[in-house]
């Protein structure tokens, strides 16, 4: 990450109500030492990811995007990360084709009682969005976005 | 096409309406037509200038149409019978009140192609097709040109020219010019690297106008008037005409098919500006083909993939 330009990092994580939102939870309460970039986002369960979210937060510059649920066959509803996955793993693979990189997004499952893990997982996530640093986004700074540079542009 | 109209013309009157095509404003440009008379059969034609998906039309149809017990005859291409197919199995289309005219297509004319191949920019008075060559006649005379020479890109890749879930074929069987799924356009655009990826997708889609053509007619956008581009709340888009909202409202347009599209290339066909936006979807067909092996609208009978699940699955 350049010295001039230092923006701080953000990832948007999406966790599920049941398991990993409390497995963040029991990370904190056991005071596990986390990196500061995750910005949590409490969603029913990971059925309700629309893989639009993951393109939206990545189009617009977030750093990372983060989903994580009950482990398969524990979810709360018992089949919602079933569904989940199918289209969590069909937009990782989309994403590099329309220039976005799929290494800023992860998908992983995380029970309520794994604490130790939920650390594991953030700081794993952390360090690779420190390496690959600010995300450009998708369209920005194009020359009609402001009302200023589109006057210009006909002048 | 004289076997197209005596048959129509013969089943006729068990039928409420025949959707086809018919010229449009000039012979180059047939345009969908819906035949409610018998007379209006004459004005039907069928030639590789029909490149129309008819199949768009028939959710709205089949919703409005009256319960006279008359089926609605529709003409489909290989491709766009297949668009038919991946409507029933969501259960937005009853085939059963369908008559399914097949049409073994030997491929659709890229109309720029086509006016870069001529020689005699004149008006078009007449088109005829035989043995794989087109016969354009206007004012300069008659100039005859390759189909091979002017098709489609999405008609190159073709591997259903002969149409499935037809209740009669009207034709001789056309090979098909794959017999292999092909994605040699969505593998050009991932030799490039990511950086390039991008820049390539901003520069193509900066010129995008969100005029929804390719949504407007694209078989399996079945919102319609509820589109999620539209949408206020949550409001997904913006009115910025920059680059960002342009993709977004291509992501939404490619995820909302991933796992449904049928490849039939309209997105792309429509757009006024020629963004290659069916490669989105081609490259979402490809993913349900080496998740799931999965390919929309073969199998009437078959879920979605996105539709279902399988716990045994493992790795993802």
């Amino acid at each position: 990450m350049s010295e001039k330009n230092e923006r701080q990092l953000r990832i948007v994580g999406f966790l599920c109500n049941w398991c990993s939102y409390g497995g963040a939870d029991t990370a904190g309460v056991c005071r596990f030492k986390q990196p500061p970039l995750l910005r949590i986002i409490r969603i029913p369960c990971t059925g309700r990811m629309d893989p639009l979210f993951v393109v939206k937060a990545l189009a617009q510059g977030a750093d990372g995007v983060l989903v994580s649920g009950c482990h398969p066959k524990d979810c709360h509803y018992a089949v919602g990360n079933f569904y989940a996955r199918r289209r969590l793993e069909l937009v990782k693979r989309f994403l590099p084709f329309v220039g976005l990189d799929p290494r800023r997004f992860h998908y992983t499952w995380v029970s309520a009682s794994e604490g130790q893990r939920w650390q594991e997982v953030v700081t794993e996530f952390s360090a690779v969005i420190q390496e690959l640093g600010p995300n450009p986004g998708i369209g920005a700074d194009t020359p009609m976005e402001t009302a200023g540079q589109a006057a210009s542009a006909f002048a | 096409m004289d076997t197209l109209h005596a048959h129509l013309e013969a089943l006729f009157d068990d039928l409420e309406l025949v959707i086809g095509w018919e010229t449009g404003y000039e012979p180059l440009r047939p345009t969908p037509a819906f035949l409610r008379s018998r007379e209006d059969l004459s004005r039907l034609v069928w030639n590789p200038l029909c490149a129309p998906n008819l199949s768009v039309y028939l959710p709205g149809i089949l919703k409005d149409a009256k319960e006279t017990g008359k089926k609605i005859g529709v003409c489909l291409k290989g491709c766009d019978s297949r668009s038919l197919g991946a409507l029933v199995q969501e259960g937005f289309v009853e085939r059963e009140r369908l008559y399914v005219v097949g049409l073994p297509c030997p491929g659709t004319v890229d109309p720029e192609a086509l006016a870069e191949a001529r020689k005699s920019s004149a008006p078009v008075t007449h088109v005829s097709f035989r043995d794989g060559l087109l016969a354009i006649t206007s004012r300069d005379g008659t100039e005859e040109i390759e189909l091979e020479r002017v098709l489609a890109r999405r008609c190159r890749r073709c591997r259903h020219p002969n149409p499935l879930h037809a209740d009669v074929i009207l034709g001789d069987p056309v090979p098909p010019r794959r017999t292999e799924p092909s994605f040699s356009d969505v593998d050009a655009v991932e030799a490039m690297s990511l950086e390039e990826r991008r820049a390539y997708w901003e520069e193509e889609l900066s010129r995008c106008l969100r005029c929804y053509a390719c949504r407007n007619a694209c078989p399996l956008c079945v919102c319609r008037d509820r589109c999620l581009a539209e949408s206020r709340t949550p409001k997904w888009t913006t009115q910025r005409d920059g680059v960002r909202d342009k993709f977004l409202f291509h992501m939404i347009h490619a995820l909302h098919l991933a796992g449904r599209c049928t490849e039939c290339g309209e997105c792309e066909r429509v757009c006024p500006v020629g963004i290659p936006v069916a490669l989105f979807k081609e490259k979402m067909a490809r993913i349900a083909l080496e998740l799931w092996d999965y390919q929309a609208g073969t199998d009437p009978a078959a879920t979605p993939p996105l539709q279902t699940f399988d716990p045994s699955e493992t790795g993802i």
